[in-house]
């Protein structure tokens, strides 16, 4: 009896952990949305952990991950910064690279090529530019190869729910980093005299690169403080 | 004393006919040449996934088919489609297999077995004894149904080639040819495959071979050769010999020779594999085992065939 109940307790304590876990997750990934520049409330980035419960538990303890998708559309500010400045070489260029985002919590112990080409086809019917699977387990590696097969059409990202239980971008020794629009980027290069590739790099890879969801050839303003300088700038350019 | 008159080259001078182009011509020929493979890598890939996703949902034909005797259509599908996969592929498949529930042997319909307990290790066999007691990984039981599945998707496995693809050149087509542990049982089409792999061994093949080989010791992998850097024809003759390694000590030549050699085994291996189509219905078996000591680099040798 007294083993039962014990074991009870283990169960619940387990469920509060996945439900905290889950939690935190959910409040990255909005806090990642919103700095990317898409439209979110406060109300939905900074949800309490009552709220969030209240909101996605099935009945009998456990988050429905299903009922914890969301969807945001860029600001006019991100569109913006995605355009493509009109030149005389270019004097009607192509409409920005962005759009509505999908975000997706992915349920199951193993996730393949099914679970990849199904969200992929999702994305696509309901017209997503982006979309963000979150598993707990890592994506099978033909799973993966789904992405660049279906890039033309949508633009899928991956994390796993362990990479966002902090947000990196909020630990004091990371940085600010802000994308350069593409004006932005041509007028330093004008004014330092560089090109591209002599900057310093960041790969698409690199946490933060992907935090923020950078794009190979965009370039990233990195501000520092300093004690004795102030803030200083530096950039890097993504490969 | 010095001369006005310049030294005399002891090189031959430069006269290729087919390289009268520009510099400019040249890297751009070079430039597409490479974009080309980029793209065929690419495109091969691309196979390679949408095979899988194909073979994830396999077999199509239900009883009586099962993967002691598979249908006739699903058995040619699943050779057809499995041409560009390397092994790692071939795994890949039978993890994806896995997840949708279904045995690692792309033949077989069932579910793989679920190894009820905890720890990690299984012992197979009887009771410790007997030269097939081993002690197993229970994720690798798991991949299955059956242990004869096992086999089967083992048995295909060591038939993949370890080149990739795109690296394979045009020989690389004819040479990945897979046979199945269990063939399809309904005779009319294993005739028809068994008239192509007689016809396999035929004369054609063997210069085939011997092409092959003599682009192998030239090093000329893949692509390349095709496109035209070295005309192979040209040196045909040479090959009516076995050819002499210049030196031993080159491992990476002696590694070739291997190869060839191994090559010549396969070739054999041909024959006795015309032999099972015409003593088909008879209880002779056949094992294929992977070489042991030699890195097999080639689609043309990845094993030795033995009749037991
Ligand atoms: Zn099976």
């Amino acid at each position: 009896m007294s083993n039962e109940e014990d074991r009870e307790v283990k169960q619940r304590e387990a469920g509060n952990r996945e439900t905290a876990r889950l939690w935190r997750a959910w409040r990255t990934v909005h806090e990642l949305v919103q700095d990317r520049g898409y439209i979110l409330s406060e109300a939905e980035v900074k949800i309490s952990l009552e709220d969030f419960i209240h909101k996605f538990n099935s009945g009998d303890g456990n988050i429905e991950k299903n009922r914890m998708t969301f969807t945001a559309h860029p600001s006019d500010e991100m569109v913006a910064r995605y355009s493509n400045p009109v030149t005389d070489r270019d004097p009607k260029p192509a409409a920005p690279d962005v759009g509505p985002i999908k975000v997706k919590f992915e349920e199951g112990d193993s996730i393949g090529i099914k679970n990849m080409r199904k969200f992929a086809q999702e994305l696509t019917q309901e017209s997503f530019h982006t979309g963000i699977m979150i598993t707990s387990v890592n994506i099978t590696p033909a799973a993966l190869k789904i992405i660049p097969a279906v890039a033309s059409e949508t633009r899928i990202e991956t994390f796993l729910e362990a990479d966002l239980l902090v947000n990196i971008t909020h630990h004091e020794l990371v940085p600010k980093h802000v994308l350069l629009s593409k004006e932005e980027k041509s007028a330093l290069l004008q004014r330092y005299r560089l090109k591209e590739t002599q900057l310093p790099r960041i790969q698409v890879g690199d946490p933060v690169a992907r935090y923020l969801g950078l794009r190979r050839g965009q370039v990233v303003k990195i501000i520092r403080k300093s004690e004795t300088a102030g803030r200083y700038a530096s950039y890097r350019y993504t490969v | 004393m010095a001369t006005s008159q310049k030294p005399k080259s002891i090189l031959k001078k430069a006269s290729y006919p087919a390289t009268t182009t520009s510099k400019e011509d040249r890297d751009r020929d070079l430039a597409l040449y490479h974009a080309d493979l980029i793209q065929q890598r690419k495109d091969i890939e691309l196979e390679i996934l949408l095979a899988t996703e194909t073979l994830i949902d396999y077999p199509l034909a239900t009883a009586p088919y099962d993967a002691s005797n598979p249908a006739p259509a699903d058995a040619q599908t699943f050779k057809y489609l499995l041409r560009p996969f390397q092994p790692s592929d071939y795994d890949a498949l039978i993890l994806e297999r896995n997840i949708n529930e279904r045995c690692g042997y792309t033949l077989c319909a069932n579910a793989p077995r679920k190894e009820s307990g905890g720890g990690r290790w299984r012992m197979v066999g009887k009771y410790g004894k007997g030269k097939d007691f081993k002690v197993v990984d229970k994720k690798e039981l798991e991949k299955w149904c059956s242990e004869a599945c096992a086999m089967r998707a083992l048995y295909v496995r060591v038939q993949l080639s370890e080149t990739a693809a795109w690296e394979r050149g045009e020989r690389g087509e004819n040479t990945v040819k897979i046979d199945l542990r269990d063939e399809p049982k309904s005779d009319g089409d294993t005739v028809v495959e068994g008239l192509e792999k007689l016809q396999l061994a035929g004369d054609d093949s063997v210069k085939k071979q011997d092409t092959a080989h003599l682009a192998l010791e030239r090093g000329d992998r893949g692509p390349a050769a095709r496109i035209g850097s070295v005309d192979v024809k040209i040196l045909e003759k040479e090959i009516q010999r076995v050819p002499e390694a210049p030196s031993l000590e080159d491992e990476d030549l002696t590694e070739r020779l291997d190869t060839i050699h191994l090559g010549i085994l396969e070739h054999v291996g041909r024959e006795s594999r015309g032999q099972k189509f015409t003593s088909m219905g008879s209880e002779k078996k056949m094992a294929i085992k992977r070489h042991p000591q030699r890195r097999i680099s080639d689609t043309l040798v990845g094993y030795d065939l033995t009749l037991i």
